[in-house]
């Protein structure tokens, strides 16, 4: 699903050099659900635009779904993106014009899809996340948590492949973050594949696969002994949900 | 992948930026077409034909303050020394200068000492038989005055008996047939028509009948009186700058003034009207400048006030096409539906303003063609903000404020 | 406080500069178109003599038969016959008055020194000089017997005095007009600004004349008008004794009234005078109607200030109206974008009122800085008016009133502009910039 092989980001500025990405590899299979970790300014977020096409990467190879991304142009990401990834962001980022049935419309509309088919799939997403009757409303009629799950909705409508999430309940109470969590883990039962970044190692461990990107490197070589972007086996998913579940 | 159902729900929703374009867009349209209106209106009046070929005929006026001077003699004289210069083609006396502003009208009527009100009004000019030639005016029918037809005097003894007259005043007069042959009245005294000539302008372009011009063989020598010239192409200037030395030297107890080409007599004539037109051409050039900066900067503000949203969108997968696409289909849609207002708010001034001032009523093409422009102009300003929203970068998106 | 928002705005003002001089010059052009149309309908309507503008009158008589019209309003004509004009300055009912008309004549010494110039000559009666507040530089006007007698005595304007006889005093000498010998008797500055108020048939804002003479020489010397002659009446007029007999309306009258007594007295007197003339068959009409206009009604009546003129200030008070849409929005833009630091002035306690105040305070110094602009703009403006039409040279001026206005304008306009945009700024929530930031 994702190949990212020695992805380096560079941030030139006048005065130096940041590398935000070094030599960073990693491999995700078809139906994962990755949380990745890491302190402030480690490259976390970085990763994630990169992943999800909202930036360009200084060098590397990025195939995403067999296609390599850095031979793009602007237009052809702009498709992909719409085609194939789904985006969940940490301030949800709704359009305050717009009303919930707009806003998850959004992303069918540069689609394409016809009216009839997107009116279809918006109220089955709007209902998934439990707010299919509340769609003329506005966002900021709604509460936090609420507008994170029209935010998920937006990014199911697409049935995109890949869901790339940014800090999901970085805004929301622990109770709404856990209702968004279990929305997400739902939504990856049913096949999709979703990277999470997150700082929050309780919601990181809920996910089956744990990454921790430190200063613009990978972190957990540890766990998969030298084979740092081998895919995790069932058995590792199955034995760290077992170690959660006796901490628990 | 036109989204102008939720594009018209969101503008519906963030008012403000939207009516203050749109205000602006109604108002301008409408001072813009009025203006318009007014400018060409006033261009049509500024660029009439005068029927003169104005760069190559020049008038002088002279105040003789000797009484004891004959007149008669002095002026035929002067006529003799305009016309012996080098570069002049003819020159006749008369008693006003045509488009100056100043002159004489009179009423002809079609029988003697009508009741009040039933002649039609003319310019008229006392002069002889070299005015036609001096004006380069070309007679359609009929005939010029003979010498001897022309009375010399400097009172008003004795009258002449013919007239040539213009064809607009002929047709205002026989709308139904030639006018040639037919006799005027002024009062008790009657001329006959002798001769028609083409279009030319009286001494008032503001007149409501400028070109209602009729001429007397009358060389009337009274102490203030004026000349035609008539010059060869480009010896107008040379002519000018010695014609009142010249003229003085044969008789030095008089002032000569005035001394001015037909193209200046015009331009001064004008000069108000002209200012008037300068004034609304700016009004409008710096307006639709002003406009033009507004709109832009609305759209700036719109756009910086959703930069988040642009980045979303970006992130959701819109092409930069698409970005640029929503911009100027919703400035599209706000300066269409402020040029609509705009148009009635057009129409309403110009019915104020005929009610109020003599105007003519405003044209709707006016409006139209104004309209046309401005939606333009308004794509044109909203282009470069559009494009800078374009490029914002999808990386926004993730961006926490 | 107050120094305290000032100090706010301008650092407001340099942290935005860009926007800040677009909304500056937005006001700026809107002022400076408003204000040129402005002054010159200002110059033009301007009271030209207040302190008497409302003791003059103008004098109309309706003299037409019944059933002749005149062009005018009224139906009056905007003139009177000479004869009508002599008999009223021979009663001298009013408390001062001057028949008068333009004429013009061929100004020169006598000798070859100057070359004889042509130029508009007013004859008028002594009191003119009075009544119009006439400034004397050298001796005065001619005497009431010299005006009696129709003597050739003629005062200067100061301009044409120096002209003649360089700075020296010229009372008591002599010059030409056109083949008459006269005397000087006095030097006056000019006698109008700009509006010829008292004679405005041939263009209200024609330079005065500069030669003045008693009109007892017009009838003496018959001298012909260069002014408008207008008749009704069919009548055989080829002498200058029957143009002055005859109802040919040439001359211009005003008449001095210094109080209602003395205005109800001279009405008394006007009526009498028509009831006269009726029973010698001239006012031939059922009710003759006269009509006294003070300085001001006789502009009006005039139309001094053309409709041009009119259309222009409207459509520049429209334009300013745009610009000020312009300023709205950006000032909106502008405010909206700092409500986080309002919310954070707000939770250190600043009340509505006051984020209110300091942001009307902020609009109205972008107005005054406008206002300056606008002023330099709009002498630019009238400078261009100036130069495409001489004849407006007096009047495209901003005087005192309309420097003073300029800012003031632009403030007030500024302000109206900036109460919704402050109005927004300061009811925002607080708590809601607080948290996001």
């Amino acid at each position: 699903m994702i190949k990212m092989n020695n992805i380096n980001k560079v941030y030139q500025t006048e005065m130096v050099q940041t590398h935000a990405l070094r030599d960073f590899n990693l491999e995700v299979e078809q139906g994962e659900f990755i949380a990745v970790t890491g302190p402030s300014g480690s490259g976390k977020t970085t990763f994630l635009n990169i992943a999800g096409m909202l930036e360009p990467f200084s060098s590397g190879t990025y195939e995403l779904d067999g296609i390599d991304v850095g031979k793009l142009n602007d237009n052809q990401r702009a498709d992909l993106r719409n085609q194939k990834i789904g985006f969940i962001f940490q301030g949800f980022n709704l359009i305050p014009d717009l009303n919930l049935y707009e806003n998850v419309e959004v992303p069918l509309r540069y689609r394409g899809i016809k009216s009839a088919e997107r009116k279809k799939r918006i109220e089955r997403c709007l209902e998934l996340v439990g707010l299919g009757a509340r769609a003329k409303h506005l966002p900021q009629q709604l509460s936090g948590g609420q507008q994170q799950r029209v935010a998920i909705a937006r990014a199911l409508a697409g049935e995109p492949r890949f869901l790339l999430a940014d800090e999901p309940t970085g805004n929301l109470d622990s109770l709404m973050a856990r209702q968004v969590m279990e929305i997400l883990e739902e939504i990856n039962r049913e096949g999709a594949t979703i990277v999470m970044v997150t700082h929050d190692p309780e919601l990181a461990r809920r996910a089956p696969r744990n990454i921790q990107v430190v200063d613009g490197q990978l972190a957990d070589f540890s766990l998969y002994q030298g084979a740092p972007n081998k895919q995790q086996t069932a058995g590792d998913i199955a034995a760290r949900a077992a170690a959660r579940a006796a901490e628990a | 992948m036109l989204e102008l159902k939720p594009m018209i729900n969101a503008l519906l929703r963030s008012k403000i930026g939207a009516v203050l374009l749109l205000i602006q867009v109604a108002i301008t349209l409408a001072i813009v077409s009025n203006a318009a209106f007014m400018i060409s209106d006033r261009l049509t009046y500024l660029n009439q034909e005068t029927g003169y070929d104005e760069e190559a005929i020049f008038s002088l006026s002279v105040s003789t303050f000797d009484p004891s001077i004959n007149l008669v003699q002095q002026y035929a004289q002067d006529e003799r020394d305009l016309r012996a210069i080098d570069g002049v083609i003819d020159a006749a006396m008369t008693n006003w200068m045509p488009l100056s502003g100043s002159g004489s009208s009179s009423s002809m009527h079609l029988v003697p000492n009508p009741e009040i009100g039933t002649g039609v009004r003319a310019a008229y000019f006392t002069t002889n038989e070299h005015m036609l030639n001096t004006l380069g005016a070309k007679l359609i029918e009929g005939r010029n005055f003979y010498p001897e037809e022309v009375v010399h005097a400097d009172n008003y003894g004795k009258l002449p008996n013919t007239t040539i007259v213009t064809k607009d005043f002929a047709e205002e007069l026989y709308p139904d047939g030639s006018a040639l042959g037919k006799v005027l009245y002024q009062g008790e005294d009657a001329v006959e028509i002798i001769g028609i000539i083409d279009t030319i302008k009286g001494p008032w372009l503001n007149d409501s009948r400028p070109a209602n011009v009729v001429i007397f063989p009358f060389n009337l020598s009274q102490p203030r009186t004026g000349f035609l010239v008539r010059t060869e192409p480009g010896k107008r200037a040379e002519v000018m700058a010695k014609v009142e030395e010249l003229l003085l030297k044969s008789e030095s107890r008089r002032v000569f003034y005035g001394i001015e080409g037909l193209d200046e007599s015009k331009a001064s004539y004008l000069a108000r009207d002209t200012l008037v037109m300068r004034m609304l051409v700016v009004l409008i050039v710096v307006l639709v400048l002003v406009t033009a900066l507004g709109i832009f900067g609305l759209t700036l503000f719109n756009i910086s006030k959703r930069t988040k949203q642009i980045g979303t969108r970006r992130a959701l997968g819109a092409r930069k096409s698409a970005i640029v696409r929503y911009f100027l289909i919703e400035n599209f849609l706000v300066a269409g539906l402020g040029l609509v207002i705009g148009a009635a708010l057009a129409v309403l001034l110009g019915q104020q303003l005929m009610k109020v001032f003599s105007l003519p009523s405003l044209s709707f093409t006016f409006v139209l063609a104004s309209a046309v422009f401005m939606l333009i102009m308004s794509l044109v300003a909203a282009w470069g903000p559009a494009l800078r929203a374009a490029k914002v970068a999808p990386s926004i998106a993730t961006r926490s404020i | 406080m107050l120094w305290y928002y000032v100090d706010l705005s301008w650092r407001s003002f340099k942290r935005t500069p860009l926007v800040s001089i677009l909304m500056v010059i937005a006001i700026a052009i809107g002022i400076g178109i408003t204000m040129t149309t402005l002054s010159v309908y200002h110059m033009m309507s301007a009271d030209p003599i207040p302190s008497k503008s409302e003791q003059l009158f103008a004098l109309q008589l309706q003299t037409m038969d019944e059933g002749e019209g005149w062009f005018t309003k009224d139906d009056i004509p905007y003139q009177l016959t000479f004869k009508d004009a002599q008999r009223l300055m021979t009663d001298a009912k009013g408390d001062a008055q001057a028949a008068m008309v333009r004429t013009g004549f061929a100004v020169h010494l006598g000798d070859e020194s100057n070359a004889p110039k042509l130029m508009d000559a007013r004859a008028t009666g002594r009191d003119f000089f009075s009544m119009f507040n006439a400034e004397f530089i050298h001796g005065g006007p001619w005497s009431q017997s010299d005006e009696d007698n129709a003597v050739n005595k003629v005062v200067l304007e100061r301009s044409l005095s120096e002209e003649l006889f360089g700075e020296t005093n010229p009372v008591g000498k002599t010059v030409f007009l056109d083949k008459f010998l006269f005397e000087v008797v006095g030097v006056i500055e000019p006698i109008t600004e700009h509006t010829k108020y008292y004679d405005l048939n041939n263009g209200a804002f024609r330079r005065a004349e500069r030669v003045f003479y008693p009109f007892s020489l017009v009838k003496e010397l018959e001298i012909g008008t260069w002014g408008n002659s207008n008749g009704w009446k069919r009548e055989m007029v080829t002498t200058f004794k029957q143009r002055l007999d005859s109802e040919i309306v040439w001359i211009q009258y005003w008449v001095q009234l210094d109080s209602p007594e003395s205005k109800a007295n001279y009405e008394q007197y006007l009526k009498g005078y028509i009831q006269e003339q009726q029973k010698i068959g001239r006012f031939a009409r059922k009710e003759p109607k006269y009509s006294l206009r003070d300085v001001n009604q006789w502009m009006e009546y005039n139309e001094v200030v053309s409709e041009d003129n009119k259309i222009l200030v409207l459509l520049s008070f429209m334009f300013l109206a745009v610009c000020l849409a312009n300023i709205l929005g950006l000032l909106l833009a502008k405010f909206m974008r700092r409500a986080p630091e309002v919310g954070v002035r707000r939770a250190l306690g600043a009340s509505k009122t006051q984020v209110f105040v300091q942001h009307l305070v902020e609009v109205g110094l972008l107005g005054l800085f406008g206002g300056l602009l606008g002023i330099l703009l709009a002498q630019l403006c009238l400078w261009g008016v100036r130069e495409s039409y001489s004849y407006y040279s007096a009047l495209a001026k901003m005087d005192f009133l309309m420097l003073a206005s300029a800012p003031i304008i632009a403030i007030v306009a500024c302000i109206l502009a900036g109460l919704l945009p402050a109005w927004q700024v300061c009811r925002t929530n607080p708590a809601y910039y607080l948290k996001t930031q």
